[in-house]
């Protein structure tokens, strides 16, 4: 049974040197080339490979996101020229990190890798899809939230992200009175964001701090939120305490 | 804190300092009143010690007026107000101090209310000579801080000149081509040579030409156009006049790498970096403008870069010289005004 592959690079040049040398192994058939992270992230969901090589700078969605965003088990390799990138690559659940330039024998190896991995059988993913999507160094948060929004993929910017709110095991994303279902929780979301922009009000919303225009009393230990565009968002006591803490209330 | 009051070394001797000061202001009370040198040691002593730390004071009101900055009339005013203020006090204190003393020497606070005139001009021209003094310390203080960070940017220049992951991304462009085109990856060999050799050789000096400068750029980008192919592509309008314009060592390099990695390597169908260069008059005008993906995913320490340029700008020109950025829906554009210095 032949592995079926799938790679993503932006550089014709990348592309051709990482084909030359998929050429040489017999058991390896190349369904699709892409150019950009929205192409891969439609490949990948379209043609359900075993192994995808990505690359992390990319036009429109980098490698991390098309990780994000792909919901096959397939296996993944990073072939990327950042060497700064391998910790959070394998947070991710990649089975191998390439830095180019590779050599034949160093791209041998990787494919040994994913020839083992595939042959144990057991879903490359077996991390959690939580764990990788919290898979960043302290200190450095995402500008921006990936979303499907059918085949196509959504970007929601940071900033324009109103609210979020919990329902079982997706998050409702509130943007420009519209919302958006991602397969999330909405604790590694909030892991994920500035938390200088953005309060866990409630065990179940997560509010962009800009959006807060006041906050209410409502019963002795719960409060009201109230956002610029008029929504009321629950706010437990826990809430309101991180609100005075970032907001640097009396 | 002043830095005065930061170490006793330095109190100490500002103390000292008050005492031919001093003399001075006792001088002026015995020769202008009436008062023996011993009554006028006595009123004036208490005054002398207040004036001491009442000239500190200009510091804080120097450093928030900045002579290059702020507004004449209002550093002359603030800082007038300020004097006529404190040479009041000043001279309350001694009135105080003749008072209590009267007891003790016959008619003292009368015989030192003649001195006040006299007195209250010469504590006020101290006072103003504490904030001059001031401000030259500052100023000497901005001159050392510049010199640092003009060292400190050059260095940071250097570092900076082979970016690490454009040296690998190149080589894997070799590698590809090795087998595709054997004749094409010896050309890109002898391309990144030709630009590893040229910027090593120009980061050495301080500044070069703006023809030498143009010319790295190109030898850049003839190695990215290698990776790139299609995507990249460049115009540019440069007049000749500015060739022998003298700038900075490596100024324009770090433009260039950032139109590229955050244009358009950031978009899939790629687009046109346009590179012009304009003499006018005394000035050299240099932009840069490239299209780029305001949704792109983020390509991280951005701005870096730039702050350096600023820095070593006005490191060397001061405030002669200036970096605009432009940032429009999917053009992104940084303009130089430089001083036109021949070589």
């Amino acid at each position: 049974m032949s592995i079926r592959v799938i790679m993503a690079d932006d550089e014709e040049l990348a592309r051709r040197v990482l084909r030359e040398h998929l050429n040489t192994q017999p058991d390896i058939e190349i369904v699709a080339e892409c150019s950009n992270g929205f192409e891969a992230v439609k490949a990948v969901n379209e043609l359900r490979p075993d192994l995808v090589f990505l690359d992390v700078q990319m036009p429109k969605l980098d490698g991390f996101e098309v990780i994000e965003l792909i919901d096959s088990d397939a296996a993944v390799v990073f072939v990327t020229a950042y060497d700064q990138y391998a910790m959070r690559a394998f947070d991710a659940a990649a089975v191998d990190y390439l830095l180019k330039p590779y050599s034949a024998d160093r791209f041998r190896a990787s494919l040994e890798r994913v020839r083992t991995r595939l042959r144990e059988a057991e879903p490359v993913r077996s991390v959690p899809k939580d764990l990788k999507l919290a898979s960043r160094a302290p200190g450095d948060h995402v500008e921006r939230i990936v979303v499907k929004d059918g085949p196509k993929v959504h970007v929601i910017p940071a900033g324009k992200l109103d609210y979020a709110e919990a329902q079982d095991d997706y998050v409702a994303l509130r943007s420009e009175g519209r919302a958006w279902l991602k397969q999330q929780t909405i604790s590694s979301l909030e892991s994920a964001l500035d938390p200088r922009r953005f309060i866990r009000l409630h065990r179940s919303y997560l509010v962009n701090v800009e959006r807060i225009a006041r906050i209410d009393a409502n019963t002795k230990d719960t409060w009201l939120a109230v956002l610029t565009d008029g929504t009321k968002v629950p706010v437990s006591r826990g809430g309101y305490n991180r609100f005075r803490e970032i907001v640097g209330g009396e | 804190m002043h830095p005065i009051l930061q170490s006793w070394r330095r109190f100490g001797i500002w103390m000292a300092a008050w005492i031919p000061l001093g003399a001075i202001l006792v001088l002026v009370a015995h020769l202008s009143g009436r008062l023996t040198v011993l009554e006028s040691l006595a009123v004036m002593t208490p005054a002398i010690v207040v004036m001491a730390f009442v000239c500190l004071s200009p510091f804080y009101v120097c450093r928030s007026l900045p002579l290059r900055s702020a507004p004449r009339e209002k550093i002359l005013i603030n800082h007038l107000t300020a004097a006529l203020i404190l040479t009041g006090g000043v001279m309350l204190v001694g009135r105080f101090a003749a008072s209590l003393l009267t007891p003790s020497f016959e008619r003292l606070d009368q015989r030192f209310g003649s001195a006040v005139p006299v007195l209250a001009v010469v504590v006020l021209m101290i006072y103003i000579v504490a904030v001059a003094l001031h401000y030259a310390a500052l100023e000497l203080e901005a001159s050392r801080r510049a010199e640092i960070y003009a060292r400190e940017a050059q260095l940071k220049a250097l570092k900076a000149q082979v970016n690490p992951h454009f040296l690998f991304n190149s080589l894997n462009s070799i590698s590809a081509l090795t087998t595709i085109d054997a004749g094409q990856a010896r050309e890109m060999c002898v391309r990144l040579a030709d630009f590893l050799r040229t910027s090593l050789r120009l980061g050495e000096r301080v500044t070069v030409s703006f023809a030498e400068e143009m010319a790295l750029m190109k030898m850049y980008l003839d190695v990215e156009q290698v990776r790139f192919g299609g995507r990249l592509r460049l115009k540019q309008e440069i007049a000749p006049a500015c060739s022998d314009c003298d700038v900075p060592a490596l100024l324009i390099q770090p433009l260039v790498e950032n139109a590229v990695k955050h244009g358009i390597a950031m978009m899939a169908e790629g687009g046109e970096i346009v590179l012009s260069g304009q003499r006018d008059h005394d000035w050299l005008r240099f932009s840069i403008s490239n299209p780029y993906d305001p949704e792109a995913p983020s390509t991280g320490r951005n701005g870096l870069g730039l702050r350096n340029i600023r820095d070593r700008l006005e490191s060397r020109y001061g405030a002669s010289a200036r970096m605009d950025i432009k940032v429009e829906e999917r053009l992104y554009s940084v303009m130089l005004t430089l001083p036109m210095r021949k070589r």
